[in-house]
């Protein structure tokens, strides 16, 4: 299909001696929604990180586009897909200046403008002041909410939202969900225990414990 | 002028001092006796080997020798480097031999010829004293600096990841790294040469002072050896670390692991 995005075979995951996921298998077209649930240790971030090159898969294969993924692959994905990580340890100094930083990458040059980031930090209840603020004393929330607003100002439409709105209040994560939701054409690979995500256009897929083999 | 010569059985008076460290470590129980015995003993041994092979090195003044034995230091230099910072040799003492040639004797031709305007270049009693200490001063740097990029790109590694997710380039990710790495490894230079004078006055220039020169040229020695040691220590520092880049990381841009040295720590078990 030409307008699949990604794509999973039969693909197993294995830390050390550990297999965690096996046989896994999903196709993403544009513009589709999937959430994806289930307990942790089970490799959800994993296929995040397999897309983007910082882990290696154990057998079957991944393809981004149509292409196989090879470490060329992987680097076009870090360009095209904005990722919301788990770990919200994403630098220090003040926010004005990590903002700042992420658009000086060649890729995102021309993409910040001020009144998308006013927009975005609206959307996102960030008050003005926190851009002036040292990162390292946000609170995890606050810090989430910053992971959130650089993957919206990156201005890309395919997103892999790992766990990205977790320390959130509930009206908070039901507005993050329905701005992500609302643009018909974004791609979202959303992995998340938060029901807010869980609407009518998503998908659900829950991923099973595999039973745990030592060999 | 010259310096008075030291005789053996004056070189027996100053050994002799050692007798007083040497009490005070057995009546209060310092315990150091003993290494203080094996410093000693270390330090003469080295320095007489030394001091009998530049009796001929001096003597024989061959230029690609001269070179040879610089050379030698470079490997030395670049060996230690790599071991004190706990890093595995195979991917790195080759960049950093390459880094320390590069950045230390382009300074030290530079500083032989438009500084000292040396006839011959290679002179030993030039190119071999002031290449130990450029060398010497490169060795602290490289030590402190490749040191703290290594251990911070592998502490922050989650933050390291994250910057490439969001489209940077391997340098763009690694810049601030770098940045960190430099500043840190210049730092005790550039005390050094703030301070120089006022709290301590260097081997170099006592040295000289000592062997008859007029304290006005030897601290036009000294300053020019400073800035040579600055400028070889920033380079080298910067050559050795861009260098072993090419080697270390991955064309994923990820650090590879295995050319970390694990003391004690456990590994993954494999049966």
């Amino acid at each position: 299909m030409q307008d699949e995005i990604i794509r999973y075979e039969n693909v197993g995951i294995s830390f050390g001696s550990k297999k965690v996921l096996s046989n896994f298998s999903l196709s993403i077209p544009k513009g589709k929604k999937i959430l994806m649930k289930g307990k942790s240790g089970t490799g959800k971030s994993t296929l995040f990180k397999i897309l983007l090159g910082f882990e290696k898969i154990s057998e079957g294969s991944v393809y981004y586009r149509g292409k196989l993924l090879s470490p060329q692959v992987s680097w076009q994905v870090r360009k095209e897909v904005a990722y919301v990580s788990q770990d919200t340890d994403l630098g220090e100094g003040p926010v004005k200046a990590l903002l700042e930083e992420v658009h000086a990458y060649r890729p995102n040059r021309k993409k910040m403008g001020p009144e998308k980031l006013h927009m975005f930090m609206g959307e996102l209840e960030l008050e003005e002041d926190i851009l002036e603020k040292n990162f390292e004393n946000l609170s995890g929330g606050e810090k989430q909410r910053i992971g959130i607003l650089i993957a919206l100002l990156l201005g890309r439409d395919i997103f892999l939202l790992d766990e990205a709105t977790s320390s959130l209040d509930s009206g908070l994560k039901k507005k993050v969900a329905d701005n992500f939701l609302k643009h018909g054409d974004w791609t979202l690979f959303i992995i998340s225990h938060d029901r807010e995500w869980e609407r009518e256009e998503v998908e659900i897929i829950e991923i099973e414990k595999t039973d745990l083999i030592e060999e | 002028m010259t310096s008075p010569d030291i005789s053996i059985s004056s070189l027996m008076l100053c050994f002799l001092l050692l007798v007083i460290p040497l009490a005070i470590s057995y009546r209060i129980k310092l315990h150091i006796s003993r290494t203080t015995i094996d410093a000693v003993a270390r330090m003469t041994i080295q320095l007489v080997l030394v001091g009998v092979f530049l009796t001929y090195v001096f003597d024989l003044n061959n230029g690609a020798l001269n070179l040879a034995w610089v050379l030698g230091m470079v490997i030395i230099a670049s060996y230690t480097t790599i071991r004190n910072i706990e890093l595995k040799m195979e991917k790195l003492l080759l960049p950093v031999i390459l880094s320390f040639m590069a950045a230390n004797l382009s300074v030290l031709m530079y500083f032989n010829k438009f500084v000292l305007d040396l006839g011959n270049l290679l002179e030993a009693r030039y190119l071999i004293p002031i290449g130990g200490m450029i060398l010497g001063n490169s060795l602290r740097g490289n030590i402190v600096g490749m040191g703290e990029f290594y251990k911070d790109i592998r502490r922050n590694e989650n933050r390291y990841l994250y910057n490439l997710s969001l489209g940077a380039s391997m340098y763009e990710a690694l810049m601030p790294y770098i940045r960190k790495c430099l500043r840190s490894a210049l730092r005790p230079t550039l005390a050094n040469i703030a301070t120089v004078g006022v709290v301590f006055l260097p081997g170099m220039m006592t040295g000289q002072i000592l062997g008859g020169a007029s304290p006005m040229l030897a601290i036009k020695y000294q300053i020019s050896i400073m800035i040579a040691l600055y400028v070889s220590t920033s380079m080298s520092t910067a050559f050795s670390i861009l260098s072993t880049i090419h080697t270390t990381f991955d064309e994923y841009g990820l650090v590879k692991k295995e050319i970390y040295r694990e003391k004690g720590k456990k590994k993954e078990k494999r049966k």
